[in-house]
């Protein structure tokens, strides 16, 4: 079968030269009978071929091809405007939050320095939290202040869970142990499912990542999300802050008037208990682990943080 | 650009600079028209499909999918796509109706049907064929590229591209014969 291809490419090649069927076919009698209505065939097909388009064809259609690219062109500058625009705002707003709880002074920062995922001023408090690391220059002070957060990211779930609370969290911790889809993430249970996003590939017992998921009545945190924090990040050491709380605005703020409590968040009362039963216990041993953390932090903080944007470009031709 | 610079118009393209649309456009319209117009046997659907490829062209650079390397080849397998989709959608059978004068089966067509009447059997066979038979036949015999060059239109080695042209063409040719049968 093989021949009678190449044959047929052979005689087409001197076909499109000017040689005629009986011709070509004279060298290769015994594939005539077969290659004859092939041959005819590509005559016919040849003759079909259709000529140019008419210039006013090629200028119409020109200017049509132009006049949307010069659409296109446009609506590329629009865009990118309108992301200026969203960044700009997003940093307008920043400010005008910074400025206002400042300007509001503290009662409101300490409301929400006691709320939980969840809680209307819950954003409120990881603002303040980080424009207090914003703040503090001092690398050892700061590496200690990530580490509290942390701290306070482990106190909230132990809330949520104690009052069966539902809500969006993240934390970071040291996976523990990994137990099928059971894993303890410090001292955390978190269960991982068919959704969870697991994108590194060496997290094995003790990794450091950060879990996104949200907490479930059963006590644990379902996943969303888990990643790999690199080597310095700044993990939980386990002490309670809530006793450092007031500690903590001392420091990272200008000066601070006491004032009265709002009672629109009724937990209040009793993270208070908490806190003054934990106070004796925690600000000791957190005062212990400081002074072992000294010698081994550096400083530099880091936390995975999502600001991905752009367009995402892959190369792709028209045929598939 | 008095020359046609194929990288130089590449890298205008992906900043949608009208002059090297124009240039990419003057190279290849009448070809894309070309290829379009012998797989459908109608003048303003071949133009306005002819046309959308490189509106296609111009959406892909926009949103970085543009072609890297061949814009022949980009514009010819899109225009291939946009064919393929269009007759899809519009089956079509022939609308002119075929002569009486029916050739005797064993005689030749080229000896008992006149030009034009051969032409509209030989334009109803064609539709007959398959999108891959019609789009070897178009690069081959209409667009008359090489067998090579049309093993790279089809991203298949030229055994393949000999092969199936031998089919496409025993295709057409049995077409014919039904159709000046019927």
């Amino acid at each position: 079968m093989n021949k009678l291809y190449e044959v047929l490419e052979i005689c087409l090649q001197e076909i499109e030269q000017g040689a005629d069927i009986d011709t070509v076919l004279f060298r290769y009698p015994d594939l005539a009978d077969e290659l004859r209505p092939i041959l005819e065939a590509s005559v016919s097909a040849r003759n079909r071929r259709v000529p140019a388009p008419s210039a006013d064809v090629v200028r119409l259609n020109r200017a049509r091809v132009l006049q949307h690219a010069a659409r296109l062109r446009a609506s590329k500058v629009r865009a990118s405007q309108r992301i200026w625009i969203a960044a700009l705002r997003r940093v307008v707003v920043t400010l005008a939050v910074v400025t206002a709880l400042f300007v509001s002074g503290t009662g409101l920062v300490r409301a929400a320095s006691t709320t939980i995922p969840g809680d209307n001023l819950y954003p409120v408090k990881r603002t303040w939290e980080d424009v207090l690391l914003l703040f503090t220059f001092n690398l050892q002070q700061r590496d200690a202040l990530e580490v509290e957060h942390e701290n306070e990211r482990l106190q909230e779930l132990h809330e949520l869970f104690a009052e069966g609370r539902d809500a969006d969290v993240d934390f970071a911790g040291l996976i523990m142990s990994q137990n099928g889809n059971k894993w303890i993430v410090s001292g955390i249970p978190v269960t991982i499912s068919a959704q969870t996003e697991i994108r590194d590939q060496d997290i094995v017992t003790g990794s450091a990542v950060r879990v996104e998921g949200h907490t479930q009545s059963d006590g644990a945190v379902l996943a969303d999300e888990i990643k790999l924090l690199p080597p310095d990040a700044k993990l939980p050491d386990g002490s309670d802050k809530h006793d450092d709380s007031d500690k903590e605005l001392e420091e990272g703020s200008p000066k601070i008037e006491e004032t009265e409590e709002p009672n629109s968040e009724s937990r209040n009362e009793s993270s208070i208990d908490k806190s003054g039963e934990k106070t004796d216990a925690s600000s000791e041993e957190s005062h212990n682990k400081d002074g072992n953390r000294d010698s081994s932090d550096d400083g530099g903080s880091h936390e995975g943080g999502d600001d991905s944007g752009g367009d995402s470009s892959s190369s792709e031709g028209g045929g598939d | 650009m008095s020359a046609y610079d194929e990288t130089r118009a590449l890298n205008g393209l992906q900043s949608l600079d009208s002059q090297a649309i124009g240039a990419v456009y003057d190279q290849y319209f009448s070809e894309v028209y070309r290829y379009v117009r012998y797989r459908i046997n109608d003048d303003v659907v071949a133009e306005d499909i002819a046309s959308d490829v490189f509106m296609r062209l111009l959406e892909a650079v926009k949103k970085r999918q543009g072609p890297q390397s061949s814009l022949k080849g980009w514009l010819i397998a899109t225009a291939a796509h946009a064919v393929n989709d269009h007759l899809r959608r519009h089956y079509r059978r022939p609308v002119e109706a075929l002569s009486d004068a029916l050739p005797d089966p064993g005689a030749s067509v080229h000896s008992e049907v006149d030009t034009r009447e051969r032409n509209r059997m030989v334009q109803s066979a064609y539709a007959q064929l398959t999108s891959e038979q019609q789009h070897v036949l178009a690069l081959r015999f209409g667009q008359g590229y090489s067998v090579e060059e049309t093993a790279t239109h089809l991203k298949k080695n030229i055994n393949a591209v000999k092969a199936l042209q031998f089919r496409a063409l025993a295709a057409l040719q049995r077409q014919i014969g039904e159709v000046s049968y019927e």
